[in-house]
């Protein structure tokens, strides 16, 4: 009994990770997602690996259903229960338009509609004061009118319920007693910020998520205990942690981020093995590249996230890692504008057709073409050799695109697909500084941590371009978010607005409100794992009186005032680059999280599994963008590499799902974990953001 | 008619690093301006994102502006305010580490609230390569009214606060303290106020940093011929795209409800369109002259803006905007019009005539652009709130939004919204959980004006209600427009309903309303904000009866007005009726007049408060 299992189903992928305790053997493998009936594909990697359920402790599971039903709308009839006067807010939202010149902008639409939204008596004062109570004889004629629409799911979100959700809750109670059946959510158990447009929007969503996650996590439970499993089944929150199958059922907003923040976890995790407090996890696959930031082990958790993009999409508050995308993954396509300009993406060839080199019909060149036809892929050993890469479809890709652009013979070819390379690096650079510049990071503080299939790849390029001196590869690149999601723990967030001055009464404003959210925590960790270890961290969000944006602090457990107010400047002005001293400040929102570790083998027992072979198995001519030219370069087996190999650069290390390139100037090493670290040649006079 | 630098002309750049300049050159305005939302004190920042960031080169012409700022500033305000500084202090005279800032009427031709901030950036050659520069809306800035610009009777330019013209603000990285003072004893939000400009000054030396850097990297000639490159190109597809359009004369007419003075007497606006090859010139002969009301704004601030953004609408609306984009527009605009006003016009509310005069040249394209243009918009700025001493803080307050309205239909589909104007981009109204956390006011409940979209083929986006009850005395200022002159349909669309404001006193009587400044208002008394809708486009008989049956189960329409307006008779239980509904649309269609493409509005009486 000590088997540690993690699936994670992605898009394309469903990738499976276990551990053996006992023997401490790895498993790792890939199947087809099968879309009809997810629980299939994790069944077919189950059986792939030979993991014997019965004896597994934990299973752990990232998946993206969440985010589907709500960006395919594939959820069920739902109605809204809104303050009167308010039902619109879903419609009426911001009134702002994310498409500047668009005379057509359109958002995409409320997931209740309108004759699914009601109204009734009821107000809470933004003092918390009861204005008009809720009244059982309406809430009783509501139910029956809900009965008559046959909605499977119901968000109820009042206003002004952040700051006491009595009202809420007491409707709540109400229509779960009258309708037993229906899944009911109230906006305040889900998040306590105020906000009122993005507070129902949360409810909404988790209400339109609710019926279907409820029904697959209980299933995926039952298929699981066929299996033999008798252990804990925890799913992936958003949050970077693990939560129990209730919770999830009961939350599913938390699920919506699911899949990507494995990886983020799994970063962070080596990051501490490693001993490198600052790192920046770098996911890049088929269409997009995504980072995140790790500090002193830490993730930024964004409160405000948007399903279905900023532009259109539905808000949701839930605690999100801070993950910043962006449109350049391998099958990004190479393209000439209408001004006749070269450009990369955001349109991809995806998994289908995919790039050129797939053979699969595509025809305009990508970002994974290119690298091809530099040599950096190795067109015979693609996936281990699984798929075989037509060069020639992809050379006559870029001839055709060379002759728009006036790029001639063979120079000139290599020449517009390093260019194309080139690109992708700034694209994806422009991602990195947003998630450090943009925050008041300079980005040269950390080390660029480096996954998905393309991740390696790319990642020394990338490094350069922003002068950071370290890359990382971990074992199994292409893996890599599910053995995040097997190192994972269990955490949950919950935050609630309190808007007051900075002084000495928020002080003890403060310390009761964070007693109540670590109770509330306590209690829930409590009622779905019984007694464990947990430990808290506590943040607080301030900003100086009458600004709007806040900067997130961890609040230590005794804490003055003064004290407070000293930090805050100080990590404003590292952030901002000035801080008022005479400003006051004052105390918006309150976090709390809850920790509690599940069982998981160390990261050190991750390590593969060397074989002999030392030496580089082959040469091959690489174009390596610093020499501009192909270069004879080393060609390593990463299996056949132990720790404390070392080699100068340039050299193309292979694996199955990924390849990683060293550049010329740059050297490696296997470190102790097994993981790949790349000391880049940071140019001097870089450029250093 | 674009100015190339010549001195790069010869300097080739390979495609790639054309698109690597590009990329980054984009990317220094968006990555301050989100630093300038993290940073900013006021709401207006935050929030409304009453703000622009741009880079222009050393004589002043537009690089880049970031991605999300308000398209009000696309005139280039910044390129307007280098070259007065430049012209003031002399190449020689700007050095590095001076911070400059103006919001001279006579340059800028907006309200004084609008500031620039520019700071210059120096190539390693120690040459000046250019600009980067910040535009904020200064909270306030003095004047007769809080806020400076909330007033619709000022009538002179001094009434409206303190003038910069081109003043340094920081000189070589030295903060001038003589120059905060008076700005700081000159606003009723003096910490308001330093906190923006603190931001506002910390957004440009870090993209002065980021420029600088980018042009050491890839070296002088190099971006600078690369920013020639992509103005030549911006401009050749700006060109090809008003080729593509009939050459001729369009025209259209609509008016502005008064000047703000002379209550009720309308101004016109009428416009002509002289399209011919690659070019698209705006005529404003016909538009009205100069108002004594705070109206005005100047050539480039006004006339100039809203010829460039409905010039976007239409042609080129997922292009960033550089120097380039703008080289087919040119203006017939005389001097001393309302949008050419002189120095010293009272130019408060600038913007309130920007969105009509903008969906008047979208309507004179509209015979030859079918698929591009939209009927005509709620086109009202729509501010509207409250300002007074807050009984729980002891403070001054204020608490403003603008009005989100219906946008007009249009070939693709009903009309959109409920957003803020077409001067507005990604700017949010403010929650209504923050409204009553923060000022003595209670928001009774925001819902779709029922029955308010233009009817048509295919309808307008409905207008919104709006209710406030204030909980102490205060003052409410009031600024919509286009009551006279509903937005109009197209192609046989009829008009949306137009938007006012009504102030309900404590024995519960109504008055309606379109402007007000400083209307005293005691504690229990309520405003009702009803925005205006968008007109339809096509003959509202031919609106599917279908979509009829939708809107009305939706409640956006009533079976009233289903009769009346489409022609479609509704049962009880929901249901068409098919032969009353053929019928009654047979008849209706021999009373309806011949379609004109762009009907104006009959005008409308209304009740004035100053």
């Amino acid at each position: 009994m000590s088997i540690f299992v993690a699936v994670d189903t992605g898009g394309t992928f469903t990738d499976l990770v276990s551990f053996d305790a006992d023997s401490g053997e790895v498993r790792c493998t890939k199947s087809l997602t099968t879309h009809h009936d997810p629980i299939e594909g994790m069944l077919n990697c189950v059986a792939k690996t030979r993991t014997q359920l019965s004896a597994a402790v934990i299973f752990k599971h990232g998946t993206t259903l969440v985010i589907n039903t709500l960006l395919e709308r594939s959820g069920p009839r739902i109605a809204l229960v809104t303050t009167r006067g308010f039902r619109d807010v879903l419609d009426i939202g911001r009134g702002n338009r994310t498409e500047t010149f668009n005379l057509f902008f359109r958002r995409d639409p409320p997931l209740v509609p309108r004759t699914l939204r009601y109204e009734i008596g009821e107000r809470m004062s933004a003092d918390g004061e009861t204005l008009q109570a809720p009244d059982r004889d309406e809430v009783e004629t509501l139910a029956a009118e809900l009965t008559r629409q046959k909605v499977e799911g119901i968000a109820i979100s009042f206003l002004n319920a952040y700051v006491d959700p009595r009202h809420e809750r007491l409707v709540a109670d109400w229509l779960r007693q009258l309708l037993p059946k229906v899944f009911i959510t109230a906006a305040t158990e889900l998040t306590r910020e105020w906000y009122e447009y993005e507070r129902t929007s949360t409810a909404t969503a988790n209400a339109y998520a609710g019926p279907k996650i409820g029904r697959y996590v209980s299933r995926l439970g039952e298929k699981l205990g066929a299996e033999g499993f008798t252990g804990q089944l925890l799913l992936m929150g958003s949050n970077g942690g693990v939560l129990s199958a209730a919770q999830a059922g009961r939350a599913p907003v938390e699920l919506v981020e699911s899949g990507p923040v494995g990886g983020c976890i799994g970063a962070g995790i080596y990051g501490a093995a490693l001993g490198i407090k600052n790192l920046i996890a770098f996911d890049m696959g088929g269409t997009t590249a995504k980072c995140a930031l790790v500090r002193n082990g830490q993730f930024d958790i964004e409160s405000t996230y948007y399903a279905g993009g900023y532009g259109k999409g539905t808000p949701i508050r839930a605690p999100v890692l801070d993950i910043v995308e962006v449109g350049a993954g391998g099958g990004s396509i190479a393209w000439v504008d209408a001004q006749n300009r070269l450009s990369i993406g955001p349109r991809s060839a995806g998994s289908l057709p995919g790039p050129v080199c797939y053979a699969r019909g595509g025809s305009e060149p990508t970002v994974t073409d290119a690298n091809l036809l530099l040599g950096r892929l190795n067109a015979q050993r693609f996936q281990g050799g699984e798929m075989q890469l037509d060069i020639n479809a992809t050379t006559q890709a870029f001839e055709r695109l060379a002759l728009r652009l006036g790029y001639q013979g063979e120079t000139g070819l290599a020449e517009l697909a390093g260019g194309i390379l080139d690109i992708a690096t700034v694209k994806m650079s422009e991602a990195i500084k947003r998630i450090t510049v943009q925050r008041g990071q300079d980005p040269r503080d950390f080390a660029l941590f480096v996954y998905g299939g393309g991740g390696p790849l790319h990642g020394v390029q990338l490094a350069r371009e922003l002068a950071i001196p370290m890359v990382i590869v971990p074992p199994e690149p292409g893996n890599f978010s599910a053995i995040g999601m097997l190192l994972a723990d269990i955490r949950r967030d919950i935050s609630r607005t309190l808007l007051r001055r900075l002084d000495d009464k928020a002080i003890e404003a403060m310390t009761r409100v964070f007693d109540e959210l670590k109770n509330e925590l306590a209690t829930s960790i409590g009622a779905d794992f019984g007694d464990i270890p947990i430990r808290f961290e506590r943040f607080a969000d301030l900003r100086f009186v009458g600004q709007f944006h806040t900067v997130r602090l961890p609040i230590a457990d005794s804490i003055s005032a003064d004290d407070l107010m000293q930090a805050f400047r100080t990590i404003y002005r590292e952030r901002f680059g000035h801080a008022s001293t005479v400003a006051g400040a004052e105390v918006v929102s309150l976090h709390c999280a809850i920790c509690a570790s599940t069982a998981k083998p160390e990261v050190v027992r991750l390590l593969p599994r060397a074989n002999v072979k030392q030496e580089p198995v082959t040469e091959r001519l690489v174009f390596h963008p610093e020499s501009g030219q192909k270069t004879k370069t080393s060609v390593y087996q990463r299996s056949a590499l132990s720790p404390g190999f070392h080699a100068d650069g340039p050299a193309v290390i292979e694996e199955y799902g990924s390849t990683t390139i060293v550049g010329p100037c740059d050297k490696f090493e296997i470190g102790a974990l097994g993981e790949i670290r790349i000391t880049v040649d940071v140019p001097d006079g870089g450029n250093i953001q | 008619m674009m100015v190339l630098p010549d001195e790069y002309a010869h300097v080739s750049v390979s495609p790639v690093r054309l698109e690597i300049i590009r990329t980054m050159l984009q990317s220094i305005p968006d990555l301050i301006e989100a630093d300038i939302t993290r940073t900013a004190y006021s709401p207006l920042i935050y929030e409304y994102k009453d703000y622009a960031v741009g880079l222009v080169d050393a004589k002043g012409r537009s690089i880049s502006l970031a991605t999300h700022g308000l398209p009000l500033f696309l005139t280039n305000q910044i390129g307007l305010a280098v070259q007065d500084g430049l012209a003031i202090y002399g190449e020689d005279g700007i050095e590095p580490g001076d911070v400059i800032v103006s919001n001279h009427a006579a340059t800028l031709g907006q309200h004084l609230n609008n500031v620039v901030m520019y700071t210059p950036v120096f190539g390693p050659s120690g040459r000046l390569a250019g600009f980067m520069s910040v535009i904020v809306h200064w909270i306030d800035i003095g004047g007769r009214y809080p806020g400076s610009s909330m007033g619709n009777d000022m009538t002179e330019l001094a009434q409206e606060g303190l003038q910069l013209r081109s003043v340094k603000l920081y000189k070589r990285g030295e903060p001038l303290q003589e120059l905060l003072r008076v700005i700081e004893y000159n606003s009723r939000q003096p910490e308001m106020l330093l906190g923006d400009i603190a931001a506002q000054h910390a957004g440009c030396v870090k993209g002065r940093e980021l420029f600088s850097q980018l042009i050491k990297r890839h070296g002088e000639e190099t971006v600078f011929a690369a920013i020639g490159s992509i103005w030549k190109k911006s401009e050749a597809a700006a060109r090809e795209a008003v080729r593509a359009v009939p050459d001729g004369t369009y025209a259209a007419s609509s008016f502005l409800d008064d000047d703000g003075v002379d209550l009720g007497k309308t101004i016109p606006v009428n416009i002509k369109v002289h399209k011919s090859g690659g070019d698209f010139t705006v005529d404003y002969t016909g538009i009205g002259a100069q108002m004594r009301g705070p109206f005005n704004s100047g050539f480039h601030g006004g006339g100039e803006v809203a010829a460039r953004i409905a010039f976007k609408y239409l042609f080129s609306p997922h292009d960033p905007a550089n120097e380039g984009s703008f080289a087919p527009v040119k203006l017939i605009l005389p001097e001393g019009k309302f949008l050419s006003a002189r120095a010293n016009a009272p130019m408060g509310r600038f913007s309130t005539p920007l969105p009509t005069v903008i969906d008047t040249i979208i309507a004179a394209m509209a015979p030859v652009m079918p698929d591009r243009v939209a009927a005509g918009h709620h086109a009202a700025m729509g501010v509207h709130g409250f300002s007074g001493i807050n009984p729980k803080t002891q403070r001054f307050f204020s608490c403003t939004d603008t009005a989100n309205g219906g946008w007009g239909a249009s070939q693709q589909g009903d009309g959109v919204g409920p957003y803020k104007t077409m001067l507005h981009a990604d700017n949010k109204s403010v929650p209504v959980e923050s409204i009553e956390a923060l000022y003595p006011v209670r928001v009774e409940s925001i819902a779709w004006r029922k029955d308010s979209a233009g009817p048509g083929r295919h309808r307008g986006g409905l207008g919104v209600d709006k209710s406030y009850l204030v909980l102490a005395p205060c003052n409410a200022f009031i600024g919509f427009e286009r009551y006279a002159c509903a937005p109009w349909g197209l192609y046989g669309g009829d008009p949306g309903k137009a938007g006012f404001v009504e102030l309900e006193s404590l024995s519960g009587t109504r008055r309606s309303l379109v402007k007000g400044s400083g209307i005293a208002m005691a504690a229990g008394e309520r405003m009702h904000a009803h925005s205006a809708s968008g007109g339809g486009f096509g003959a509202a008989l031919e609106r599917e009866p279908a979509l009829v049956l939708a809107d009305v189960c939706d409640g956006y329409i009533s079976v009233d007005g289903a009769r009346t307006d489409y022609g479609v008779v509704i049962t009880d239980t929901q249901m068409i009726d098919e032969t009353a509904t053929g019928h009654l649309r047979a008849q209706m269609a021999l009373q309806s007049p011949t379609i004109a493409q762009t009907e104006i509005p009959q005008k409308l009486s209304m009740e004035h408060s100053k």
